[in-house]
């Protein structure tokens, strides 16, 4: 165990070093949050498939919980209950689209961790950084409880409880919790908890602030103690039916599951849940009582829980549907919380976009209408209102607009067009479009995963670590 | 400088406006009025209100700005909301924002009564521990100090209890001290000068 603890002394120093001009101290954020009985309770896991290159290598780390696909390496780490998953890492001799550039690259990507702390944390996609083709590193950073690093290379940051980085390379900053930051590259930056923010230089420009005081009985993080608040909460609550999942080892399904689409092993799945074609279900997804139409997917760490999903609807990572009926191409952003109840159902109409980290909590029956973009925090038809523009009209903002605590400014045609196109991506990776022969994405080509285990030193100065592991084809 | 006192520039506590610590922000704006008229010989007028708790001790003051700031509608998100430019967002698009923001805020005579009525605590300021003062000071340390703050006014103690608050020192009035010694410094100078 000593040099477990001497690897955390490590890190919190090098990246209080790297967060010396914003002046955060990330010792006691960090401290307590995993205890070392839990660094050394769970085992770590891998899976292999003909699909995807296997190039794993482990040095000098903890890696209790976690899981890895594709090609990653990771040194003087811990990682406690964090999924790498590389199954969307570039490969040798694609080329890489850059503004005017078209770059090739040399070889198959890896995802590359040195000297950093993922706590349930989700690392995936592929680096957006043409600096970076063929690695997507993550140094020195510190990261808690269901953030997600989403095809963004860190050095020297920290980010708070589900906040989430996407095709953003960052340096030196501070992510506030249940913020969102898309903007391709930042440096030094302190996002204050609660900041959705998403940037492309030159062509549009989105903020939206949540209410502190609303936010904070949802999410709420501070020095010395867990992350608290309802969205905790709610996976706390769920999180023995995970605990059966990983203790077993012939887990067998009643589910009738069509042949093209993918329910992975580790994914939790409760009565009357209905499976269509090219549906994708990730692992530590979680569905009850939910029927999730052609093409559907439920990525890591999502929960659908007595709800209707359409088709083609993507429920990105970390999302959770409660009480809902969604329409068809309806995509609910990353760490999003839906949440009607059984008597006042939430309803979404088609095509319409819930962004990132957008809280719907209502008590009253609530209709979103189709073909709609919506943000925030939303109680009741009075914020749906302020918090919601049909995309049409969105797409006609040619300057700036302001409305409730959001601010655009910029092209709106661009942005919406950004989401579209982005949707449709994450659909035809997730082989929403497979049509038998052709357009395979991840429901297909993860549907034959094998599994291995690797456990820790039990016992002595190197209990919790991992040996030296290099595993290859 | 070093000749003079504090005790002998000081507005003695009894001739300051005060009010209790129950008084709403109404009453500690006539309060301050009454003693701005009340001291009209003197130049430089009152610019705020000392509060006091029920044994009489002074816990906060209430500036001319304090009671601007009360009425101002900002709430905990308000500087959350537009410090934006560090985001990339220009001066102009901050500031339609803010003007949303603005009319969203309820009407001035909505705003007027609601703070005219809340208690005065809410909006007073309690003073630092560099806000005090002995009577016996020489005044070049209490210029060192009104700049190290900077400060409006020190609150001047009789010894180095804090709770024995005897009076308040104020800018103005050690201004006045300072530029008048410094006018007499001058003369002298000149006069050598001519004579010379």
């Amino acid at each position: 165990m000593k040099e477990l603890n001497t690897l955390l002394d490590r890190i919190i120093q090098r990246v209080n070093i790297d967060l010396r001009e914003i002046n955060y101290n990330v010792e006691p954020f960090v401290r307590q949050l995993v205890t070392s009985d839990q660094m050394t309770k769970f085992y770590a896991f891998y899976g292999i498939t003909p699909n995807h290159p296997l190039n794993l290598n482990f040095k000098h780390s903890n890696l209790s919980g976690s899981y890895f696909l594709g090609k990653s390496r990771i040194a003087n780490s811990l990682l406690y209950k964090t999924d790498i998953r590389g199954d969307e890492l570039k490969k040798k001799n694609e080329i890489f689209g850059y503004k005017n550039f078209k770059i090739p690259v040399n070889k198959d990507e890896g995802i590359s961790i040195d000297d950093s702390f993922l706590i349930k944390t989700l690392v995936h996609n592929f680096s957006h950084d043409p600096e970076t083709l063929e690695t997507f590193f993550i140094r020195d950073t510190i990261s808690t409880h269901y953030a997600n690093i989403h095809g963004s290379p860190s050095d020297g940051c920290f980010l708070g409880p589900f906040s989430t980085v996407d095709l953003t390379t960052m340096r030196d900053c501070l992510i506030g919790t249940y913020s969102y930051v898309q903007a391709g590259e930042i440096s030094h930056l302190d996002i204050k908890p609660g900041t959705l923010w998403i940037r492309q230089p030159d062509e549009f420009n989105f903020i939206y602030r949540y209410p502190l005081d609303q936010l904070n009985e949802y999410i709420y993080f501070t020095a010395g103690r867990l992350p608290q608040g309802i969205l905790m909460d709610f996976t706390e609550d769920r999180k023995e039916a995970f605990q059966r999942v990983f203790e077993r080892v012939d887990m067998e399904t009643t589910l009738s599951v069509p042949s093209n689409a993918s329910l992975d092993r580790y994914a939790v799945v409760k009565p009357k849940t209905r499976i269509g074609e090219n549906v994708l279900v990730a692992q530590r997804a979680y569905l009850q009582n939910s029927s999730l139409g052609k093409g559907a997917n439920a990525q890591e760490n999502c929960y659908i829980i007595n709800s209707t999903l359409q088709g083609n609807n993507v429920t990105a990572h970390g999302a959770k549907i409660i009480e809902a009926d969604l329409g068809k191409n309806v995509f609910v952003g990353f760490n999003s919380f839906l949440r009607g109840r059984p008597n006042y159902r939430l309803t979404i109409g088609q095509d319409t976009i819930i962004m990132p980290h957008t809280i719907i909590d209502n008590r009253k029956p609530l209709s979103v209408p189709p073909n709609h973009l919506v943000w925030g925090m939303v109680k009741d038809e009075k914020d749906l209102a302020r918090n919601s523009l049909p995309l049409n009209d969105f797409s006609k903002i040619d300057s700036h607009f302001s409305t409730g605590n959001m601010l655009f400014e910029g092209s709106g045609a661009a942005f919406v067009t950004a989401f579209k196109n982005r949707i449709q991506h994450i659909l035809e990776a997730n082989g929403a479009f497979f049509n038998g022969t052709e357009n395979k994405g991840h429901a297909q080509q993860n549907q034959n995963i094998s599994f291995n285990i690797i456990q820790p030193y039990p016992d002595g100065d190197k209990e919790g670590l991992y040996p030296t592991i290099h595993i290859r084809p | 400088m070093k000749k003079y006192i504090v005790r002998d520039f000081m507005v003695p506590i009894s001739e300051y406006a005060t009010v209790a610590e129950s008084a709403t922000l109404y009453e500690s704006v006539l309060a301050l009025e009454k003693a701005q008229e009340d001291y009209a010989k003197n130049r430089y007028s009152h610019r705020a209100v000392l509060v006091m708790n029920a044994d009489k001790r002074v816990i906060g003051k209430l500036s001319q700005l304090d009671f601007l700031c009360a009425l101002e509608q900002k709430d905990n998100n308000y500087d959350r909301a537009f410090n934006l430019s560090h985001l990339g967002f220009s001066s102009k698009a901050i500031a339609s924002h803010k003007e949303q923001h603005r009319k969203r805020t309820p009407p001035i005579n909505e705003i007027y009564e609601k703070a005219t009525m809340s208690s005065i605590t809410k909006f007073m300021q309690p003073h630092s521990h560099e806000e005090y003062i002995e009577d016996t000071t020489s005044l070049d340390i209490a210029v060192h100090q009104l700049n190290a703050g900077p400060y409006l006014s020190l609150l001047v103690t009789k010894g180095p209890d804090t709770e024995n608050i005897v009076g308040v020192l104020r800018l103005a009035d050690v201004f006045s001290v300072v530029f008048n010694a410094m006018k007499k410094y001058e003369s002298t100078i000149t006069d050598r000068t001519d004579t010379g």
